[in-house]
């Protein structure tokens, strides 16, 4: 039945959608507006072949209290695996890992250099104006080391006219609170901005507890009974603090100057698992974020040429307290680790356009790291105290040149080379190349194909981490190939149909693997070798129903067999040929949007299928993690009055309340709620 | 063509499916094991709570997995560390869950359990109702009433923080229990359990992490050696015969700098030691020298975990594969010959024999 529903939706899928240009006030003043479809033409050179999904401002700014996290989940096609509300939040594309996703912001590459990985619970979706995946082949033309892709996230000025001003405050189930404040100034030349988000919440939703019983004893300590314990969630308070202060210059004469800082200050507890007995006030388990990162920007335009320059720093504070108390009320710690990051950025650009038949662009970036770990205090034999830590310093360079060549209308090639370098290792050439071609006009059907070799450099934790950092790991390599097709149709002001389906494929060598070793700690080791493959199927629909009626659609479906296709480590290894843990095979999301007038109501519902949490792929009684599928909604008013714009918005997240478990022992919050208010002044200001 | 719209779009939101997934209860099935049999206790993955108890009969060569949820519809925990068995009852003790389940050895119904714990290792009984835990990242002891499931009191280590407490295996011999201090550490603690303070130690090489006790009363250890890096320090590591009339080392083999030792293990009659270095070892207790050449040589197998038949001297090797999958256990005659091998849950890291 399942797997019936499932064909069912990739069969209806093309047929659905969403693409929404304007905003909610906007179809309040000025009607609705749906979009041209743009004729293929006028395709950018610069995405010749590629593979991307772009998100609008509507999914963006849906409400402050969204992650990018919670975004991707609901509007695209790639993995998001969450531990629980304002927990680490991964994503991956096309059945690869979180270390395969490379993600930047405002062109500054943002993994954290030490794990490789991005947790996208710390991104608030109102600090981003303008994200896009690149899939697979599409993140070379970025960035090296995406062998599942790239994630580009960025802001943009706020286009103001004076000064404006708008505050929306959220508050929630569990004594949730979210505010957010934008204060923007603009004129002709200047735009600026400062931005400020704060969430807060204790996050001790209720849940049954099916891993564990409480027992009920008799005077002689015998059971008499035992019961699956309604518990809250423990230990799962978060505090996050982020400000984002923006300036750009506009010459008007064809130079920007561009200023972005962004400030976090992060303090989250840990929650516990569902088996753990311990009392929550005996421990104290807290990971703390202070990081800060700044981009300066400068393009110079002309007509057929651009040259841009940035640079960049990120300083990056963490500390992660395991705290006991051991019985006096004093809080003993038991780990106590903390890391200190600091990187240097800077990039170069340019592109260069010959006629109207070809586009060149070359890139020089360098991130320059330095990190010091610390993640035990010990006493030594001596007596003497020493940190079990490494401190190391690794430049990452990376150069591409690209020629895009569009020799007739119809058709498009492009080719990236791409080098880089970490610390005094060159890894191999990173080629990549990608083809498009309109088949036919009517209808806007365009073929792309692309195909790259890429590898990735093993982070710092997995070279020098103490103990377990394995110095002599591989560099992991892949080809990716894909293929597919697009569409597009409509009429201007009424509709607009477009959708997309691409197959892919990757072959990945020498995937790294932290494993437990006989002496109590794990160590990285290059062991498999993973065949991912499947297909992306996405569609948008936009329609104005009648003057005053708007309806969204869109949809995302993947099929991704990630296959461990490596020799067998032992006799009795089971994993060979097939799927890889935690890696679902299916997953879809859609979101639903109907306005009228003011008025917008909102249906997400998103779907992963069963995630393996062997690699044998046995389902144990234990090891169990059943389909998940999820349904929020949200009903909005937005009023204009004469001094101010307002919105009211409700939400229910997990509209059916479901139990459900997104990771082993993790629990998720059941139905929930949360209310929101805006208003933005009117102060004679003017949009532009 | 806005009505075929919206009824389109009605249509797909009812489509669908809303409400599919349930966080399953388990459902209790009833067990009655006799005779001779064999607890493998099944780490599982840290922070994912899948740790299992599986129970192997080798005598009809049998085994059950998840004996514990099958039994108690409910999880074990979060990185099962050892279980012990004292009077038909078994204590197996879940480190990361901070608990010791007592449970009833032939129908794996629990009876108790004992909570309040730092993160529990290893325990032993030095009575019906007194008996010390060990743990990792507290540099207590801890002294439990296994009757009441409560903790009763501590014993301090000097010399030690909590962050670099750790405190594993125990042994007794009359009054005193020894007790080896493994992560960072490089001691054998002597405790008098009459008025349960530590009355003397013994530093050996860095990181010991297994202790037994063989049939001449010698106290048996290796240590591992630490690692390449490590603040600690980086040595040869060695196995130790200890004196404990004398509480001194007797006699200190060395392996090769680099090598991994670990679980030493003993047979029924304690006159010969067991261990893994790679290969599967075997020596006489009364041995002056390493031997040459292995028991079982390594065969491709990632070994993890050993035990050895006190009744028949079998050898039982465990395999935890690429540590994400149920393990393999092997089972060896004392002539070397391999008489069965049976899957169980994930990282087979220790056993208890009943």
């Amino acid at each position: 039945m399942k797997r019936l529903l499932i064909y069912i939706l990739a069969a209806i899928a093309p047929y659905l959608a969403a693409a929404q240009e304007a905003s909610t006030r906007d179809w309040v003043h000025k009607g609705i507006n749906i979009p041209e479809v743009r004729v293929y033409g006028q395709r950018p050179m610069k995405e010749i072949g590629s593979q991307q999904t772009k998100f609008d401002t509507v999914a963006l700014k849906e409400n402050i209290s969204l992650s990018m996290a919670d975004v991707l989940t609901f509007n695209s096609s790639i993995f998001v695996k969450s531990y629980g509300r304002a927990t680490l939040s991964t994503v991956a594309f096309r059945g690869t890992s979180p270390s395969h996703t490379q993600v930047s912001w405002n062109g500054m590459k943002i993994n954290n250099p030490m794990l490789g990985m991005t947790d996208f619970s710390m991104i608030p979706s109102y600090f981003i104006d303008d994200a896009s995946l690149l899939h697979g082949t599409s993140s070379v033309n970025e960035t090296g080391g995406g062998l599942g892709g790239a994630v580009r996230l960025s802001t943009k000025p706020a286009e103001a006219r004076g000064f404006g001003l708008q505050y929306i405050q959220g508050v929630g189930s569990f004594c949730t609170f979210d505010e957010f404040l934008r204060l923007t100034y603009g004129n002709d030349h200047w735009q600026v901005s400062t931005r400020a988000v704060y969430s807060s919440s204790p996050n001790n939703y209720k849940y049954r507890n099916h891993d564990k019983k409480e027992n009920i004893y008799d005077e002689q300590m015998n059971i008499i009974g035992q019961y699956y314990p309604v518990e809250r969630n423990r230990s799962g308070a978060y505090r996050d603090l982020h400000i984002l202060q923006e300036a750009y210059y506009n010459s008007g004469r064809g130079d920007r100057v561009g200023l972005n800082a962004w400030y976090i200050n992060s303090n989250r507890e840990l929650p516990m698992l569902t088996v753990d007995y311990g009392d929550d006030t005996d421990f104290d388990n807290r990971q703390r974020e202070h990081t800060f990162r700044g981009v300066i920007s400068w393009d110079h335009l002309r007509k057929n040429w651009k040259v841009g320059a940035k640079a960049g720093y990120i300083y990056t504070w963490m500390a992660y307290d395991y705290k006991r108390d051991v019985g006096n009320g004093t809080m003993a710690h038991m780990t106590r680790s903390r890391s200190r990051i600091n990187t240097i950025y800077g990039q170069a650009e340019g592109e260069y356009y010959l006629g109207k038949k070809w586009l060149f662009t070359a890139n020089l970036s360098l991130h320059q790291h330095f990190v010091e770990s610390e993640d035990k205090n010990i006493i030594r034999q001596d007596g003497n105290k020493a940190i079990v830590g490494y401190i190391k310093a690794r430049p990452e360079f990376s150069a591409s040149l690209s020629a895009k060549w569009r020799p007739i209308e119809r058709l498009g090639v492009s080719v990236v080379l791409r080098e880089e370098l970490f610390g005094r290792k060159w890894i191999p050439l990173i080629p990549a190349l990608f083809l498009d071609g309109v088949i036919s006009p009517k209808g806007n059907i365009i073929a792309k194909a692309s195909i790259s070799r890429n590898f990735r450099f093993p982070s710092l934790n997995d070279l020098y981490f103490l103990p377990g950092g394995n110095p002599d790991l591989r560099h992991e390599s892949g080809w990716t190939y894909d293929a597919g097709l697009s569409f597009a149709v409509g009429k201007q002001g009424v509709y607009k149909l477009s959708g997309s389906a691409t197959w892919f494929e990757s072959y990945i060598k020498d995937w790294i693997i932290w494993l437990p070793t006989t002496k109590g700690f794990f160590s990285p080791e290059n062991i498999k070798d993973v065949h991912a493959y499947g297909v992306e199927v996405k569609a948008d629909l936009n329609v104005a129903l009648s003057k005053q009626w708007q309806l969204g659609l869109n949809g995302t479906f993947s099929w991704t067999p990630s296959i461990n296709c490596g020799e067998p480590r032992t006799p009795a290894d089971q994993s060979v040929g097939k799927q890889l843990p935690y890696v679902p095979r299916y997953s879809s999301a859609i979101t639903g949007r109907l306005s009228w007038r003011g008025w917008t109501f909102l249906y997400k519902w998103c779907y992963y299928s069963e995630r393996y949490t062997m690699s044998s792929n046995d389902i144990s009684l234990t090891g169990k993690l059943p389909p998940y599928f999820m349904s929020n909604i949200s009903l909005e008013k937005a009023l204009s009055v004469r001094w101010a714009e307002l919105s009211f918005k409700g939400t229910i997240n997990n509209l059916f309340d479901e139990e459900y478990l997104s990771v082993l022992s993790r629990p998720m919050p059941g139905i929930n709620f949360e209310i929101f208010v805006g208003i933005t002044p009117k102060w004679g200001c003017k949009k532009r | 063509m806005a009505r075929r719209f919206v009824g389109l779009a009605l249509l797909y939101l009812l489509l669908l499916p809303c409400s599919c997934m349930r966080w399953e209860y388990g459902l209790e099935e009833e067990f009655d094991v006799s005779g001779e049999g064999l607890f493998i206790c099944n780490e599982g993955n840290f922070q994912y709570g899948n740790a299992t108890l599986s129970y192997y009969d080798p005598a009809t060569k049998t085994v059950q997995n998840e004996v514990f949820y099958r039994s108690n519809a409910m999880k074990l925990g979060d990185v099962v560390q050892s279980m012990t068995i004292r009077n038909g009852i078994g204590w197996v003790v879940v480190n990361n869950s901070h608990v010791v389940f007592a449970i009833d050895i032939d129908t794996f119904k629990e009876v108790g359990r004992i909570t309040n714990l730092t993160s529990p290792r290893y325990i032993h009984f030095i009575s019906d109702e007194k008996a010390y835990i060990t743990q990792i990242w507290d540099n207590r002891i801890f002294i439990v009433n296994p009757k009441r499931y409560e903790v009763t009191g501590y014993i301090t280590v000097p010399e030690m923080t909590m962050e670099s407490g750790s405190t594993e295996q125990m042994v007794q011999y009359g009054k005193y229990l020894y007790v080896n201090c493994w992560s960072y550490q490089n001691r054998i603690l002597k405790i008098d359990t009459e008025s349960d303070k530590i009355v003397d130690e013994l530093t050996v090489g860095i990181q010991p992490t297994s202790l037994v006790l063989d049939c001449n009363n010698k106290l048996w250890t290796v240590t591992d050696g630490g690692y390449e890096g490590s603040p600690y320090g980086h040595e040869t590591p060695s196995l130790y015969r200890i004196d404990l009339e004398e509480f001194a080392v007797e006699q200190q083999f060395e392996f090769e700098f680099g090598d991994w030792p670990s679980e030493v293990q003993l047979n029924g009659t304690r006159d010969k030691i067991y261990w893994l270095n790679d290969d599967v070892w075997e020596m006489d207790v009364t041995a002056e020298r390493l031997p040459v050449r292995p028991f079982l040589p390594y065969n491709g197998t990632i070994y993890y975990g050993l035990t050895v038949c006190p009744h028949t001297g079998d050898v039982y090797i465990a395999d935890a594969i690429d540590y994400v999958q149920q393990g393999m256990i092997y089972r060896y005659s004392k002539e070397r010959e391999l008489l069965d091998s049976f899957y169980v849950g994930i990282i087979p890291g220790s056993f208890c024999w009943k």
